[in-house]
This record gives C-alpha cells, sequence and structure tokens, in this order.
C-alpha cells in the first residue's frame, strides 16, 4: 500500500509513473512470448504454445479500470509469468520477472511462440486500475510447469481457470482441457500440417 | 472584527462537523435496509492522522460505489449501508508539516472487506498504520496491522456518545442490544 503525499505533486508523479509504467510494460521490459500468425514463422527449436486463460466470474463491466493512450495493451489480459526455471514468487514479481512473459486476453486463445523446451508458469497478473490517480492490480498463483518435448511444433496446455470473488481472492485454480475447441481453432489458422499435442498443465512440483 | 470571528468559529465548526459526518450516497438513518459499519485505525506511525475515508461497494455493482465513512478520532463508520460487499477503499489527512495525504488500499484481498447479507451491525475490526521500508527511489509504503484494542465495545460506546443523530435514530436501541449481547 502506498501513501500518497501532497495531492497534485502526488497525481502528476503518479500519471508519470503509471506512463513510465505502460510504455516499460508494452515496449521495454524484456519482451513476452511472441504471438504466433504462422508455423513457418518458427525457428528449428520453437513450438507454438496454445492455451487459453479465464476468469470465474468473468470480469464485469468497470472492475478493471485502464486510462491511456495504450490502454488495449491492458484490457482484459493477464500477464503469465514464465521461466524456464522453477521458483516461487515470494514478493511482488518485479520488471524482470515479467520478461518471457505470455500476454494473455481472457477467454481467448493465445498461440505464442517459445524455446522448444519445458518452462514454468510462476504466477499471473492482471491490472485492475491504471493510468488515472490508482493503480491495482491482482495477482494469481502460478506453480505450473509446461511440458514440450524437443522437435515438436504444437502443443496445447488447457484453458486455466481462475476462480475468485468479488475482493479478486482466488478461491480455486483449474486446468479445464477445452482441447476440441482449440484444435479446430488452430486448424482454421495454421492448417492441418502439424498435429496439435494435447500436454495440459500440470503441477510444477 | 466580532462578526469574522463568529464567521471564523462557524467555519471551524463547518470542517469538525464536516470531518465526522459521511459522505457519498445518503440515505434515510432510519431505513430497515441499513447497516452499521465501523472500525479503528490507529494512525500514530503515519505522517497524518485520518479525516476522511471511504468503503467502495465491490458488489452488486453501482453506478455511485464510494461510500463515505465518518470519522473522528480513528474511528471510522458509517450508519446506512445497503446489503452488499465492501471494502476499504481509501483514507486521507493532512498534517501541518506533511501536507494532504491519501493512503489508499488494494483492491485484492479481504482484510478490509466484509460482505453484508442482512442489515445489522458489523465490526470491520481495529487497525494499526505500519510504515514498510522501501527503496530510495521508491514510493513510500504502508501496510496495516489488526489489533485488539479498541474492540467493538469501546468503539460502539463511542459512536453513542460522540454522535447524537445516530444516538437518537433506530440505530441507538440496536447498538445498546448489541452491547448487552458483547458483554453477556
Amino acid at each position: 500500500m502506498i501513501p500518497r503525499r501532497g495531492l497534485l505533486a502526488t497525481r502528476a508523479r503518479l500519471l508519470a509513473a503509471n506512463l513510465l509504467l505502460l510504455g516499460a510494460l508494452s515496449a521495454c521490459v524484456g519482451a513476452a512470448r511472441e504471438p504466433v500468425d504462422s508455423l513457418s514463422e518458427l525457428g528449428g527449436g520453437e513450438t507454438v504454445v496454445v492455451g487459453r486463460v479465464e476468469l470465474v466470474p468473468a470480469l464485469r463491466k468497470d472492475e478493471q479500470k485502464i486510462k491511456g493512450l495504450n490502454s488495449s495493451s491492458f484490457e482484459n489480459k493477464v500477464f503469465l509469468i514464465a521461466d524456464e526455471h522453477y521458483r516461487v514468487l515470494k514478493e511482488e514479481p518485479v520488471m524482470a520477472d515479467y520478461a518471457g512473459r505470455i500476454e494473455a486476453i481472457l477467454g481467448k486463445n493465445f498461440f505464442v511462440r517459445s524455446n522448444s523446451k519445458p518452462f514454468f508458469i510462476l504466477g499471473g497478473m492482471l491490472y485492475l486500475d491504471l493510468g488515472g490517480r490508482e493503480m491495482n492490480r491482482a495477482y494469481f498463483p502460478g506453480g505450473l510447469k509446461v511440458s514440450i518435448k524437443p522437435g515438436e511444433k504444437a502443443v496445447y496446455v488447457g484453458t486455466l481457470q481462475y476462480h475468485r470473488n468479488e475482493f479478486f481472492e482466488i478461491t480455486k485454480v483449474a486446468v479445464v482441457d477445452d482441447y476440441e475447441r482449440a484444435t479446430a481453432e488452430f486448424k482454421k489458422k495454421f492448417g492441418v500440417k502439424y498435429p496439435l499435442r494435447k500436454a495440459l498443465l500440470t503441477p510444477a512440483k | 472584527m466580532k462578526h469574522r470571528l463568529w464567521l471564523a468559529l462557524g467555519l471551524i465548526t463547518l470542517g469538525l462537523l464536516a470531518g465526522c459526518a459521511s459522505t457519498g450516497p445518503q440515505r434515510d438513518i432510519n431505513d430497515p435496509t441499513n447497516s452499521l459499519v465501523f472500525g479503528y485505525i490507529d494512525m500514530d506511525d503515519a505522517p497524518t492522522s485520518v479525516s476522511s475515508a471511504w468503503l467502495t461497494q465491490v458488489a452488486p455493482p453501482s453506478d455511485m460505489p464510494y461510500w463515505g465513512l465518518g470519522v473522528n478520532k480513528g474511528l471510522f463508520y458509517n450508519s446506512y449501508l445497503p446489503p452488499g460487499s465492501y471494502q476499504l477503499s481509501k483514507l486521507g489527512g493532512s498534517g501541518f508539516f506533511a501536507g494532504q495525504h491519501e493512503y489508499g488500499f488494494p483492491r485484492q484481498g479481504s482484510k478490509t472487506a466484509l460482505r453484508i447479507a442482512k442489515p445489522g451491525i458489523y465490526f470491520l475490526g481495529s487497525f494499526k498504520y505500519k510504515k514498510v521500508k522501501s527503496g530510495m527511489f521508491e514510493q513510500a509504503k504502508f501496510s496495516i496491522e489488526k489489533i485488539n484494542k479498541p474492540t467493538e465495545a469501546e468503539l460502539l460506546k463511542r459512536i453513542l456518545d460522540e454522535d447524537s443523530e445516530v444516538k437518537n435514530s433506530a440505530w441507538g436501541n440496536k447498538i445498546r442490544a448489541r452491547l448487552a449481547q458483547l458483554k453477556s
């Protein structure tokens, strides 16, 4: 929690901090895993990871307040913190933790480029307020493993459902198998040359 | 000169009244669907004392989600909240040297939140402001921790003693009944 001093000066500082953060996350914090539009974009040691994140219940109108020029980069989007090395996030994640993140639009499948190596979902973050006088984030638990085998082109990890209450407390985490819908979208997007292997997220330990 | 003195006294009185009266959406204090929500914050370690406090209604959705709380010497309360889910969202205060401060609470978590399913008296808790170490280039941070004193009964007695509007409303008897319950 942050006390804010001298309201006018504070608003200016907060705005500057928010703009910096907006710019930083959208530009120069270590890059996110890139969305893939064609499998020909993939290099030899790369795999497209397919999955989805859902909030249950879904975000209600006005529960997320994003203001500013770049608002579409943050609206309805969960930042999944991902790393090839498993660790437990004990404190609020810092900028460096977001390198290699997956930017998942809630309720939509993501298709992102990854090294063909297993990696871990360490946690997630959703902006609740950004760009105005307040900055608030909600954090989500991780501790999940994405299993990728060398040489495979596409892996389906499931729908990661975060059940929450009105105070954004996470009451349950579930990995739901929605393979049929995902594979239909995968085939429409990439054709049928490569299969989408099902490898649902598993507990990291 | 005399008029100015009265004007000054009037303004001071207005200021004091504004300090302890709730703001935000208004409802009849005797509405049977009302709940009384109250709590306490010890700001001894904070840069300022508290002169304003706000609850945010997080459910059901509302176009006017911010409910002001009456504040007096750490005690904060609202006597006309409809059923719903609420979070303590913001405290405000000012000091001669410290200037004006706002203390914002995170929206994730239920440490200072409550659900009102049916009308009644709800004690949010007593809390103490704690300064949290932050880096040289970081914004100042704080946390709050729950404390045992003042108790629910002590704070209800204060509301009766300090707010004649509440004391003379339907709340007077309800608070006395709650105090008797707490004693037994």
